[in-house]
C-alpha cells in the first residue's frame, strides 16, 4: 500500500467524511432523541394511517426497546441510503475521476505498481467507511445512555453496526469496482448509483406486502437483517459473512481488472 | 545500444485510428525527435511505452524490460512529461511536486528546486489557479527531479512563452551533455531541430520515416520572399532566378541548400525587405515526399 497515496487521499477527501459525520450526527441524535413510549402511540397511529409506506421503508414495526426502535428507524432505509451516497461519490474520486481526468498518468508514472494503487484506494474506502459506521454507532450508544441510560442493549446493537459494515462493504465493492473498470465518470457513477438505487426500491417493493415479498431474493440488501441479527440468529449472521465476502470479491475483480486495462491517459 | 526499443507494435482503434506496425529504437545517450501531425499515433505510441495501454501485436521495452507488466521497474529511472495538463486540482503547486516526489521515492529535492529556479516558477498558489505556462513548468520539474536516466516527453513546450522553451531547449541540451537518452515529440520544427540527433516522423499512424537530423536539415526548404524597390527590379531579378515567383515588387524563391548561390545573386540588386517563412510542418511533409499524400 502507498502511505503517501493514502495521506494524499486523507487530505483530498476529509471534508467529505465530515459531511457526512455532520447529516448522520443530526438524524442519529434526533432519532435516539425521539424514542418515548408515549411518542410511540402517535407514531403507531400514522402506521395504521399508511401501513404500505411504512412497511416499504422497513419500519412495519414501531420497535418498543431503545434497540429495536433505533434500529427500525434506522436501519431499514436511512443508514443505507446515506453511506451509499458517499459511497458513490468517493469511489469516484478514487479510481474513475483519475482516470477520467487523467491525473492518473502522474500517479502511474511512479515506480509504484498499478497494483498498489487501486489496493491503496480500495482500502482508504474501506476504512473511510468504517469511520462513519464506528461514529454513528458511538454516537448512539452516546446519546442513548445520556437519554435512557442503560436502555440500550449494546452488545446486540455493536452486531447490528457489524452488520451494516458488512452490507456496505459490498456495496462499496461494487461501486469501487464499476470505477476501476469505466473510464467515463457517466458510466462508473451510473452502473454504481444503478444498481443501489434498484436494490433500495426492491427492498422497498417487497416489504410492501406478501405479493411482492419474493422480490427481496433478488436484492443483497435482503442479507442484512436486522431483525435477526438481534434475535442473534446464526442464518443472520451467516448471511453477514456472505455480505463481507463478496464485497471482497469485488474489491479484488475490481483492482484485478484495473490492473490488466488499457488507460487512455 | 538501445535503451528504447520500438518493434512492430499495432494498436488498431478502428476507422484507421491507431498505431500500426511502428518500429523505432532511441539508443542510450541519443535525443530522438518523435514528429508528427495531430492525430498521427504519438501519443498513442508514448502511451505503449509508458505501460498505460497494451499493443494488439508486437513489443514495446525499455532497457529490456517489458513495457506493461514491468512498468514500475522502468519508472525507477524514466522521466514522464504528458502531453495534456491533468493535475489533481485540490493542490497547491508545491504540494503536487513534494506528492509526486513521495511518490517516486524521491529524497533529494535540491534538483526539483534548481528547476523550480531555472523556470522562474512560484508554485505556492493553487493549481486549478494557474496558467497554462505555471501547469507546464510543472510537469516538467516533476519529470527532470529524480535526474532520471530516460526521460519521455509529450509537446514538453506547449503553454510556455518564447523565453521559457529557449530555457527548455538549454535543459535538454544540458541533459544530453550527460548522456540521458530522450524520446521528444513535438510540433516545432525548430525544437526539434536544436536538440535532436535523429528524428522519427509518424503520419496516419505509420512511421514514414526515422533519419539524423542533418539530412532532414538539408531536405527542408526555405521560402524567401524578396521586396525590391521597383517592379523592373524585382523582373530583372526573377530573369537571373528562374524558380522565383513574381510578384509586382516582389520576388518568392524557394531555397533548398543552394543558400550561397541565391545570397549571391541577390546581392546584385538593391534589396527592400527580405522575408523567410518558416515551413509549416505539413508543408515540411509535402516537400519530403515530393509532393505525394
Amino acid at each position: 500500500m502507498s502511505l503517501t497515496l493514502f495521506k494524499r487521499e486523507i487530505k483530498a477527501n476529509y471534508k467529505l467524511v465530515l459531511i457526512f459525520i455532520g447529516v448522520l450526527s443530526l438524524y442519529g441524535s434526533m432519532i435516539v432523541a425521539m424514542f418515548d413510549p408515549d411518542m410511540g402511540k402517535s407514531l403507531e397511529l400514522m402506521l395504521e394511517s399508511m401501513p404500505e409506506v411504512f412497511a416499504a421503508f422497513g419500519m412495519a414495526e414501531i420497535g418498543t426497546t431503545l434497540l429495536t426502535f433505533v434500529v427500525n428507524y434506522l436501519y431499514g432505509f436511512l443508514l443505507i441510503a446515506l453511506p451509499s451516497v458517499f459511497i458513490i461519490i468517493l469511489s469516484n474520486r478514487l479510481m474513475a475521476r483519475y482516470i477520467s481526468q487523467g491525473s492518473m498518468a502522474y500517479l502511474l508514472a511512479t515506480p509504484n505498481k498499478r497494483k498498489k494503487i487501486a489496493f491503496t484506494q480500495a482500502v482508504f474506502l474501506v476504512i473511510s467507511v468504517l469511520c462513519l459506521v464506528i461514529y454513528i454507532t458511538v454516537l448512539c450508544i452516546i446519546v442513548g445512555q445520556i437519554m435512557f441510560p442503560g436502555e440500550l442493549e449494546i452488545k446486540k446493537f455493536v452486531l447490528v453496526n457489524i452488520g451494516l459494515f458488512g452490507l456496505l462493504v459490498f456495496l462499496s465493492g461494487l461501486c469501487f469496482c464499476s470505477s476501476s473498470i469505466f473510464s467515463d465518470s457517466k458510466f462508473s457513477n451510473g452502473v454504481g448509483a444503478g444498481a443501489i438505487i434498484a436494490f433500495i426500491i426492491i427492498q422497498m417493493l417487497s416489504q410492501v406486502g406478501e405479493k411482492f415479498e419474493n422480490l427481496k431474493f433478488l436484492t443483497p440488501l435482503t442479507l442484512f437483517q436486522t431483525n435477526g441479527l438481534i434475535a442473534g440468529d446464526s442464518q443472520a449472521v451467516w448471511a453477514i459473512i456472505l455480505l463481507y465476502v463478496i464485497g471482497i470479491i469485488l474489491f479484488g475483480t475490481g483492482i484485478s481488472i484495473f490492473c490488466k486495462r488499457d488507460l487512455s491517459i | 545500444m538501445n535503451i528504447i526499443e520500438v518493434n512492430n507494435i499495432t494498436k488498431d482503434y478502428g476507422n484507421k485510428k491507431g498505431v500500426f506496425d511502428v518500429s523505432f529504437n532511441v539508443r542510450v545517450g541519443e535525443v530522438l525527435g518523435f514528429l508528427g501531425p495531430n492525430g498521427a499515433g504519438k501519443t498513442t505510441t508514448i502511451r505503449q511505452l509508458m505501460g498505460f495501454i497494451k499493443p494488439d501485436r508486437g513489443r514495446v521495452a525499455i532497457n529490456g524490460m517489458n513495457c506493461f507488466k514491468e512498468a514500475d521497474k522502468i519508472q525507477i529511472n524514466l522521466g514522464y512529461l504528458p502531453g495534456e495538463i491533468a493535475f489533481m486540482d485540490d493542490m497547491t503547486g508545491i504540494e503536487f511536486i513534494k506528492f509526486i516526489a513521495n511518490m517516486k521515492e524521491l529524497k533529494d529535492f535540491s534538483r526539483a528546486e534548481e528547476l523550480m529556479k531555472f523556470f522562474e516558477l512560484d508554485p505556492r498558489g493553487k493549481m486549478n489557479k494557474m496558467s497554462k505556462g505555471m501547469k507546464q513548468k510543472i510537469g516538467i520539474v516533476c519529470a527532470f527531479m529524480q535526474n532520471p536516466e530516460i526521460l519521455i516527453l509529450d509537446e514538453p513546450t506547449s503553454g510556455l512563452d518564447p523565453l521559457m522553451q529557449n530555457k527548455f531547449i538549454e535543459l535538454i541540451l544540458k541533459e544530453k551533455e550527460n548522456g540521458k537518452t530522450i524520446l521528444m515529440s513535438s510540433h516545432i520544427f525548430e525544437e526539434i531541430e536544436k536538440t535532436c540527433d535523429r528524428a522519427a516522423i509518424i503520419k496516419e499512424g505509420r512511421i514514414v520515416t526515422v533519419e539524423d537530423m542533418e539530412k532532414l536539415k538539408s531536405n527542408k526548404r526555405k521560402t524567401i520572399e524578396v521586396q525590391f524597390d521597383s517592379q523592373e527590379t524585382a523582373s530583372s531579378f526573377v530573369s537571373i532566378m528562374p524558380n522565383g515567383k513574381l510578384n509586382e515588387n516582389k520576388v518568392i524563391v524557394e531555397v533548398k541548400g543552394e543558400m550561397d548561390e541565391f545570397i549571391k545573386k541577390l546581392s546584385r540588386f538593391p534589396v527592400k525587405d527580405l522575408e523567410i517563412k518558416t515551413q509549416s510542418l505539413e508543408e515540411f511533409f509535402m516537400h519530403f515526399y515530393g509532393g505525394e499524400k
